[in-house]
């Protein structure tokens, strides 16, 4: 259900818009973060499917007077610094009236047939992608707009073949470690299980922890903006270890807000996550090593959780 | 982590404590609040921030120990909840998942435990992979004190969760397999954590450090603790598949305090059984320690272990287990892997070695010997010279020596049949010698252990020939007296131990005896010989016994009392009054088999040596006194001979210097007449029973007193002649008239009433009065008899 959006300059001609998705009992909500950064459940669609649904004109006057009434359904990428500019990547529409006169209130049904939504709703640090449809009663002076978003996750499958990551790393007669993740590519739920060898280490470590970092990067060359935000961050070692140790890791990414990782939206922005190995010494020097993992979401969903204390 | 890692001391450690332990106690309140609010998100938010205190690094390992206390009690009332969420259907599976996303590891894990165990119990998982998961992802904690902790935590909280079935049957519950591979991965990992303690910090804190570590020593044990409570672990299991990677860990630490404290606990928490069957890998890995690992307290253990084992149960050794040769050789490997090793933790081994070859193989004398000839070997290349009683090696082969001596507890002489024992003694110095000696000589005492043969003997006095003369290297200054005369009057004791069973060997103890006594001098043969001539006598009365079957057992009694003779010669010039006595007894036991020569020559040697050395007057009136009694009584000798004694008597009798001494003696001379005994030639002897003599002597004493000028003691001298008279004339001597007696008793009376009044007289007087009721008394029986 969405609230009443009032014109300002349509005085005495007002109308209240709702936009009403069918199988709302149905269908699955989820959790997607606004312009102001709160969470809104939406309505979840997946790409192909039909959006379809009915606007309801109840009308505050006796009647208005209009240029038409469209229905939209809209693909947005939207940067935070740069506002007035919108770039639809998809816009889909349907005439609902032509131009005339309501008198009384009015139900309109709509449908956007197997609507091709090849992106996943995004909200990040300088970048939103969002679907929403929209409906525009065109007047003289100012338009009558409604809009009402909707979620979209992006599913994709891929193949069993697994590919481990392994890589030694280190500094010269200082340090000196193996890292093996056991894939390269996670789907959201995954469990990210690995090992840290220590094949040399001569400093004296204090502790160990691997974090989850999502890159965003906005805009076109030269005005790259590149943000790094810390989505996870788990110990994984206490203590110094000794050459030969190895020490387990095992990260369930469920807990966490993650997204699956996008590359080149639209030649708009890209989102990437990099899990960071991170070895503190006891003069609290930092020695990192970050290593790029591909997420994805895997088509069968099942219930969420919640994380314990983090 | 802000905490930095020194380490806070004294008041702020308890300063420290408590505030953690405040903490605590106000995140388990909320977390129980919750709990009972059914809200387990927040109450797993408040047991994991709970948990945050045991991430300090400021505490020593005794507060924290206090810390782990405190928190491991209130994560019970977590299990327990779980368990009851369990049993109303919620999934462990998940929750096991849940935990997983604490940040911090330490709470994290901590709380996988927790799970864990409510997961095993629910029976959800495969028992076997959620112990392997839990084992495995406590690596991720490496700080040895926290990690030695959490796995700790870890044991106890699976304690009776471990799979104790040897069969397959069950795959997901798991085996003892599985359970002995979990707690040696734990084992493994704590006992490097453990180690590593000692790598950390400061070379001059090693002393704290190493303090610390053996308080934390029980954490790490507790590993082989569990393994030892499995009940299906037999001792083929134990062989094949605990035993070598425990050992495998001890010597791959290469740290000599985990090694000594993990051997002596594997010794202390498996069953003497379990050693039994494996003691080359165990004594194997013994060889393979660290240079100063105290490995022979470690052997020690285990061998004293096994023969109170052995000596305990009914069964023994099972003989297809070479104890001792195992032991032997295993001991010879270890001492030629260490050319560092002192000598006298080389001979402590021995020690406990030659225990065990008592204790376990008491038929087997050749066990301790080859202990013992080893030891020897060892001595005589690695020390020259004597060794020194008070040093470490002296010390212990003291102890060594001594073991023999105790083990062989009833039969103590079994010591003299090693042949190396002797050559060991002998590398100790005089002390040395001297006391293990005594210690030897006592037991001999104690026990009361018959010396048997000549052989025997021979070995004992060179064993014992510290205490028989003087050494070589005997120190100058003389030694205690007293000590000395106890330890001479214990050599006197063991004369009496002599007992062969055949006479001719107990003549042949007593002659060793006597060549080995006389080497002692003066000051010792008068303790020593004494004993040894008493023997003699004693021989010569088993010769007696067996007279009819040793036809020659007369002329070796003589021979004997040649040898008594010649002994005694010895001691006249040190202690004459004693040698006199033996003469005298040499007598009577001559007289006893009627060998009148011998008992005669007894008789003069010691009429001889009264006359020339005892000069003091006292002494003479004892021996004067001695000599009649003795001659009194024997019966073998012939008029001649006799009468020559008697007048002899008599003669010394009246010489004596005092005249109250001259005239007791002449009084008791006057017995020689009445029943001393001359023998007839037919063999039998009669007593003399001359009254007229008899009354000669006693007049003769009479006169004596009278010549006395102290008037009370002439009364007194009186009083007892008048005993005297009274005796004979009890015996039936006719001689002693009434009228003699009244004569006697009227000049008393006269003389007492003349005396001065004082306590003497009294005496005197009541003596006298005492006597004439007596006679009274004699009298009216006399009547009554006729």
């Amino acid at each position: 259900q969405t609230h009443t959006k009032m014109s300002f300059f349509g005085l005495g001609q007002g109308a209240e818009i709702t936009i009403e998705l069918s199988d709302v009992e149905k269908r699955r909500k989820v959790d997607v973060k606004n312009e102001e950064g709160k969470k809104e459940k939406l309505l979840l669609y997946l790409d192909g499917e039909t959006v379809a649904g009915s606007v309801s004109i109840n009308l505050k006057g006796r009647k208005l007077e209009h240029h038409g009434i469209r229905v939209e359904f809209v693909g947005q990428i939207e940067m935070f610094y740069d506002r007035g500019n919108h770039h639809d990547f998809l816009s889909l529409v349907r005439q609902l009236s032509p131009p005339g006169e309501l008198t009384q209130f009015t139900k309109f049904p709509f449908e956007f047939l197997n609507v091709d939504k090849p992106y996943e709703t995004y909200t990040g640090t300088n970048v939103r992608l969002r679907y929403f449809v929209r409906v525009v009663i065109v007047r003289r002076i100012s338009d009558l707009v409604k809009e009402h978003d909707i979620a979209v996750h992006t599913l994709s499958s891929y193949p069993d073949l697994i590919n481990s990551l392994k890589m030694e790393v280190g500094i010269e007669d200082c340090l000196h470690i193996e890292f093996e993740y056991n894939k390269s590519k996670y789907h959201l739920r995954d469990v990210v299980v690995g090992k840290i060898y220590f094949l040399l280490v001569r400093i004296k470590i204090k502790h160990m922890e691997i974090a989850i970092i999502r890159k965003e990067t906005t805009g076109t060359p030269p005005n790259v903006y590149t943000e790094n935000e810390q989505v996870a961050k788990y110990e994984i070692m206490d203590g110094a270890p000794v050459r030969g140790e190895s020490i387990p890791i095992r990260l369930f990414l469920a807990g966490y807000e993650l997204t699956p990782s996008m590359k080149d939206i639209n030649k708009k922005f890209s989102c990437r996550y990099y899990l960071n190995l991170v070895l503190v010494d006891e003069e609290d020097r930092r020695y990192f090593k970050q290593q790029e993992i591909v997420l994805w979401r895997k088509g069968d969903l099942r219930v969420g959780r919640k994380p314990v204390a983090k | 982590m802000s905490k930095t890692q020194t380490l806070a001391v004294g008041d702020d450690q308890e300063k420290l404590l408590n505030e953690a332990l405040k903490h605590v106690e106000a995140n388990a309140f909320e977390m129980k609040t919750c709990l009972d609010n059914t809200k387990l998100m927040d109450a797993l938010k408040h047991a994991s921030t709970m948990l945050s205190e045991l991430r300090t690094s400021l505490l020593s390992p005794k507060s924290y120990y206090e810390l782990f206390m405190a928190i491991s009690d209130q994560l019970r009332h977590l299990e327990q909840y779980l368990l009851e969420e369990f049993e109303k259907g919620k999934k462990m599976s998940d929750l096991y998942e849940l935990v997983q996303y604490a940040g911090n590891i330490i709470p994290r894990l901590y709380l996988l435990v927790t799970v864990g165990t409510v997961y095993i119990k629910a029976n959800e998982g495969s028992r076997r992979d959620i112990l392997r998961d839990l084992v495995e992802m406590c690596r991720g904690v490496q700080h040895p004190l926290r990690g030695l902790f959490l796995r700790n935590y870890l044991l106890q909280c699976t304690r009776n969760l471990l799979p104790d079935i040897s069969s397959k049957e069950d795959e997901q519950g798991g085996t003892v397999h599985d359970s002995i591979t979990f707690i040696l991965h734990n084992y493994g990992e704590m006992n490097k954590l453990w180690v590593r303690m000692q790598h950390q910090g400061h070379t001059k804190e090693k002393e704290r450090r190493e303090k610390e570590r053996l308080e934390l020593r029980i954490l790490v044990g507790t590993n082989l603790v569990r393994l030892s409570e499995l009940e299906s672990i037999d001792s083929s299991l134990y062989i094949k598949s605990v035993l070598p990677s425990v050992l495998e860990q001890v010597v791959k630490c290469r740290d000599s305090i985990a090694q000594e404290y993990l051997m002596e606990c594997i010794i202390q928490v498996f069953p003497d059984e379990f050693h039994l069957q494996s003691l080359n890998p165990y004594l194997q890995t013994c060889a393979e320690l660290q240079e100063n690992v105290n490995v022979k307290s470690i052997v020690i253990s285990l061998i004293d272990r096994l023969a109170s084992y052995a000596y305990r149960t009914d069964s023994g050794i099972p003989s297809n287990i070479k104890l001792f040769d195992v032991f032997q050789q295993e001991i010879a490997i270890i001492v030629q892997s260490r050319p560092n090793m002192e000598v006298e933790d080389i001979i402590a081994l021995n020690v406990s070695l030659v225990n065990l070859a008592i204790k376990c193989y008491s038929d087997h004398i050749d066990y301790v010997d080859k202990a013992l000839g080893y030891c020897n070997e060892l001595l005589t290349k690695k020390i020259s010279g004597h060794i020194d009683h008070n040093g470490p090696p002296g010390r212990e082969l003291q102890r060594l020596l001594k073991v023999p001596v105790d083990g062989y507890d009833e039969d103590v002489l079994t010591v003299l049949k090693l042949e190396n024992y002797l050559s060991l003694v002998k590398m100790l110095n005089y002390e040395g010698r001297k006391s293990l000696s005594l210690y030897m000589l006592q037991a001999m005492l104690e026990k009361d252990a018959s010396i048997e043969s000549f052989t025997q003997a021979e070995a004992l006095f060179s064993l014992l020939s510290p205490l028989i003369s003087d050494q070589d290297d005997q120190p100058t200054e003389k030694c205690d007296p007293e000590d000395f005369e106890e330890e001479q009057s214990m050599m006197a004791r063991l004369v009496h131990l002599f007992r062969a069973s055949q006479p001719d060997q107990q003549y042949q103890i007593l002659n060793g005896a006597r060549k080995q006594f006389g080497t002692g001098g003066d000051t010792r043969i008068i303790y020593t010989l004494p004993p040894l001539i008493f023997a003699t006598y004693r021989l010569i009365t088993a010769y007696k016994t067996i007279k009819d079957e040793d036809q020659k057992w007369r002329a070796k009694c003589e021979k004997i009392f040649q040898f008594s003779l010649q002994t005694i010669m010895a001691l006249c010039k040190l202690v004459p009054e004693l040698s006199l006595r033996l003469y005298l007894q040499g007598a009577l036991t001559a007289d006893q088999i009627a060998s009148e020569t011998i008992a005669y020559e007894f008789l003069t040697q010691a009429f001889t040596l009264y006359e020339e050395d005892i000069s003091d007057s006292r002494e003479q009136v004892n021996c004067i006194t001695l000599i009649m009694g003795t001659f009194e009584r024997m019966k073998s000798l012939g008029e001649e001979n006799h009468g020559a004694l008697r007048s002899k008597c008599a003669v010394a009798a009246s010489r004596l210097l005092k005249k109250p001494d001259q005239c007791r003696c002449v009084a008791t001379c006057a017995h020689l007449f009445w029943s001393g005994k001359v023998t007839t030639d037919e063999g039998s002897f009669q007593e003399f029973h001359d009254g007229k003599r008899v009354m000669e002597c006693l007049k003769k004493a009479g006169r004596i007193a009278n010549q006395c000028m102290d008037k009370v003691v002439q009364s007194q001298l009186l009083v007892d002649l008048m005993n005297v008279y009274s005796l004979f004339r009890e015996k039936g001597n006719t001689e002693v008239s009434s009228s003699f007696l009244k004569q006697l008793i009227d000049k008393i009376k006269s003389d007492i009433e003349e005396l001065e009044d004082n306590d003497d007289k009294t005496l005197v007087d009541i003596h006298f009065q005492n006597t004439l009721q007596h006679l009274r008394h004699v009298k009216a029986n006399e009547g009554s008899d006729s």
